[in-house]
């Protein structure tokens, strides 16, 4: 009898553990009680603590409740697609703009133009380009209903240590006319200096995989064609651009080599005040600013297009198809977005530039806010800056390879012509089999 | 051994004079029947109810996804919505797809690993199977990475093998050898990771192998030496053989799990290592599936896997069986 019992109780025991994990399991992301919505977002401990803030005060102002799953950003892209297979989408999301074509052809994402168009927040504000980014016909990027809202633009903007050019007595680049690829190597030899042999400063350091595009596009080139349809990297234009990017650590050791890459990458030494040029993104200015050097923001150096060129990042926020509250999900997706007061949390940290363009004009003219040419970071979001070009495509694997075997090409030991003919065979082939499986998609799908 | 150690209890209890005389409804129920083992019915009951948790659990967890991933890697699916049947596809473009091979290929060679860990593992457990003093520290040192987060010891290493100022090409500099900028250059990469790979894995082999030098017995050895045979011909002829059992488990889990890389490459060369030189078939399969949308592709690549991993374990099984050792 009491064998009986301890093994009724033990099951008992057992079944209860089991039933507890399985809720548990679903509980994670898909909230049991219809009325709370879940969003799933990534980023660095500081920016989920803002995003944290954020949708508190859309609890606080809506009442309605909101579950949040955060993840670091190299565990986000893996987590989402597990739970978009195992049938758990959270209500909201954080959407790479390169999903969005798969994501929309399979059925995974809401529209929500029609809540869009109802909304009282002020969503015709938000920078067009970011929306943009978001809209999807079918065919094209750009086109079409609305499928998330930007949850930031990032323009990805050139800067340069102010201090270091007062220290060595190298004039400062004008923060509104870019400098020819000319006057930007000789600024780099006069900011790259020695002392005892050893370097001590540099005249920038090159991040192939993020800033290629700039040198590309501001000559001239670009990665496709205008339908997004042919691989263009195999052009004369292409070719002169990567071969300059090689050439400032190669040729002219204006840039760290690669051993000394390896020992501190530009990165680390532009935050230790070693590099004259380096990027300065909007995400990286609450770091920056407890440097203990000025800094400031400059276009990037123009090539034969006369030019500047960047390329902006973005994040959309979108609402699963599945969601059983599309409109609240809508509107926490477009709070996040626009609110106003919701914006003051999220750009206040200094994570983001404004989302709208009103409360950018306020920002760009306070100057307590560090650096002092924000105007450029409007500049690219308005004017000259694009999004990289796998957000246009269906799959981003044919820009992928192009990073994957180029090594010896910046290590100059491969040539640069010949590597970019040879990969544009690959890219290309990588980019059909993208149209294809988009192809299938649709047909599955419809 | 006594009788009742060997039958149930209710056949020895029954008294002598029963004899075929029907017994009680209880009686009935707990006589063992022919074929059906010695368990009574509510025992076999309870049985089948504690074992349905993993059975039930290898069902879900493996089973059923073994069977679906046959059929889906017969098709063309995203992850996104429904498969789509695609035939052999996958396994054409697998054919054909230079970085299927390379990635296996890379898997193959940071192989090698497994038995310069298992020699210098051995070696360890000789080391340490003597008296000496700090034994058990050294037990516990080795055995260490063993235990870390794969994740802790690949960061770990990552700074160790830094060109400039990593710990590995400083002792190198020690010895005047002007050390490889490990993860960057395509000649180094595996052989970094082979090294980081071994040293994770000496202080479990090194374990298994103290454990059977310990069990090795000793009138074996004392009538070898009686026997005359000096240090290395008792180890030739005793030793070693009294261990093939623990280093068969360690080539097969070895090579099981070597098959499976994944972390350490991703985490120390987030994007395959240079010209693809670090990527593992593991890590491959995941870019596919989950960073490319090419799920039906990831799963057939999974399935050839498996299906190589089995070919090599079932080898592996035969050669040993034909190398059996055992003492009486």
């Amino acid at each position: 009898m009491r064998r009986r019992r301890f093994l009724r109780g033990a099951l008992g025991a057992a079944g209860a553990a089991a039933a507890a994990s399985a809720a548990g399991g679903c509980g994670n992301l898909h909230s049991s009680d219809p009325d709370v919505l879940t969003f799933m977002f990534r980023g660095s401990t500081e920016e989920r603590d803002v995003f944290a803030k954020a949708v508190e005060l859309f609890t606080k102002k809506t009442g309605h409740r909101v579950d949040l799953i955060s993840t670091s950003a190299d565990q986000y892209a893996t987590k989402l697609q597990t739970a978009i297979l195992g049938n758990s989408t959270p209500d909201v999301f954080y959407l790479e703009p390169p999903r969005t074509m798969a994501y929309v052809t399979n059925g995974v994402l809401a529209d929500i133009s029609e809540y869009v168009d109802a909304t009282d927040l002020p969503v015709d504000d938000v920078w067009p380009g970011g929306m943009n980014l978001y809209r999807f016909d079918g065919e094209q990027i750009g086109k079409g209903p609305l499928y998330a809202m930007p949850k930031d633009v990032g323009p990805f903007s050139f800067g340069y240590n102010k201090t270091l050019f007062e220290k060595l007595g190298v004039e400062p680049p004008d923060p509104d006319v870019p400098l020819s690829w000319e006057e930007f190597l000789d600024r780099c030899k006069d900011l790259t200096r020695e002392r005892d042999g050893k370097p001590v400063s540099w005249g920038t350091s090159v991040n192939i995989g993020a800033e290629l595009h700039s040198y590309a596009w501001s000559n001239g080139a670009d990665w496709v064609d205008p339908t997004a349809r042919t691989v263009t990297v195999d052009t004369p234009e292409f070719a002169e651009a990567l071969q300059y990017v090689v050439d400032l650590r190669e040729k002219h050791e204006v840039t760290p080599s690669i051993n000394e890459t390896e020992g501190l990458d530009g990165y680390q030494r532009w935050l230790r005040g070693q590099i004259g040029f380096f990027p300065v993104a909007p995400w990286d200015l609450t770091l920056y600013r407890t440097l203990d050097f000025e800094f400031d923001l400059c276009p990037y150096p123009a090539g034969k297009s006369g030019e500047s060129a960047t390329n902006i990042g973005s994040l959309g926020i979108g609402v699963s198809s599945k969601s059983r509250r599309p409109d609240r999900a809508a509107q926490l997706a477009m709070f996040l977005s626009c609110d106003p007061d919701a914006q003051d949390i999220i750009v206040g940290q200094g994570q983001t530039i404004p989302n709208t363009r009103t409360r950018a004009k306020e920002w760009v003219k306070d100057t307590s806010i560090e650096p002092q040419n924000k105007q450029e970071y409007v500049d690219i979001v308005e004017d000259y800056g694009r999004f990289v070009p796998n957000a246009r495509t269906y799959t981003p694997e044919w820009l992928d390879t192009f990073f994957t075997n180029i090594q010896p090409v910046v290590e100059g030991r491969a040539d640069v012509g010949e590597y970019l003919s040879s990969t544009q065979a690959t890219m290309q082939s990588f980019l059909d089999e993208g149209y294809d499986q988009l192809r299938i998609d649709q047909e599955a799908n419809s | 051994m006594s009788a009742a150690s060997t039958s149930p209890p209710t056949t020895v209890e029954r008294p002598a004079n029963v004899g075929a005389r029907a017994g009680t409804g209880a009686d009935r129920r707990a006589t063992r029947r022919p074929g059906r083992g010695r368990l009574t019915r509510p025992e076999r009951f309870w049985g089948r109810i504690f074992i349905a948790p993993p059975v039930l659990g290898f069902a879900l967890f493996a089973l059923a996804p073994l069977l679906f991933s046959c059929y889906a890697a017969f098709t063309n699916w995203n992850g996104l919505s429904s498969p789509v049947f695609a035939g052999l596809t996958n396994f054409r473009t697998m054919a054909a797809d230079p970085q299927f091979w390379q990635s296996l290929w890379n898997t193959v060679v940071m192989m090698i690993g497994i038995p310069i860990g298992l020699a210098i593992s051995l070696a360890l457990a000789i080391a340490l199977n003597r008296r000496m003093p700090g034994r058990a520290a050294f037990r516990v040192i080795y055995y260490l990475p063993g235990v870390s987060s794969v994740a802790a010891i690949s960061i770990l290493w990552q700074w160790a093998l830094n060109g400039d100022f990593g710990l590995v090409n400083e002792l190198l500099g020690m010895v005047g050898i002007d050390g490889p900028n490990w993860l960057v250059e395509k000649q180094w990469v595996k052989p970094a990771l082979i090294l980081m790979g071994v040293w994770k894995g000496l202080g479990f082999s090194t374990l298994l192998y103290l454990a059977a030098l310990q069990s090795v017995p000793r009138n074996l050895l004392e009538a070898a030496m009686l026997d005359g045979a000096g240090a290395w011909r008792r180890f030739r002829h005793v030793t070693a053989p009294m261990l093939s059992p623990v280093t068969f488990f360690l080539v097969v889990t070895g090579i099981i799990g070597g098959a499976q890389m994944f972390a350490e490459v991703n985490i120390m060369t987030p994007t395959g290592g240079p010209e693809f030189g670090s990527a593992t078939i593991v890590w491959y399969i995941w870019q596919q599936g989950f960073q490319n949308l090419q799920l039906g592709y990831a799963t057939a690549m999974s399935l050839v896997l498996g299906a190589l991993i089995f070919l090599v374990t079932a080898i592996q099984f035969y050669l040993n069986s034909r190398n059996v050792f055992t003492v009486e």
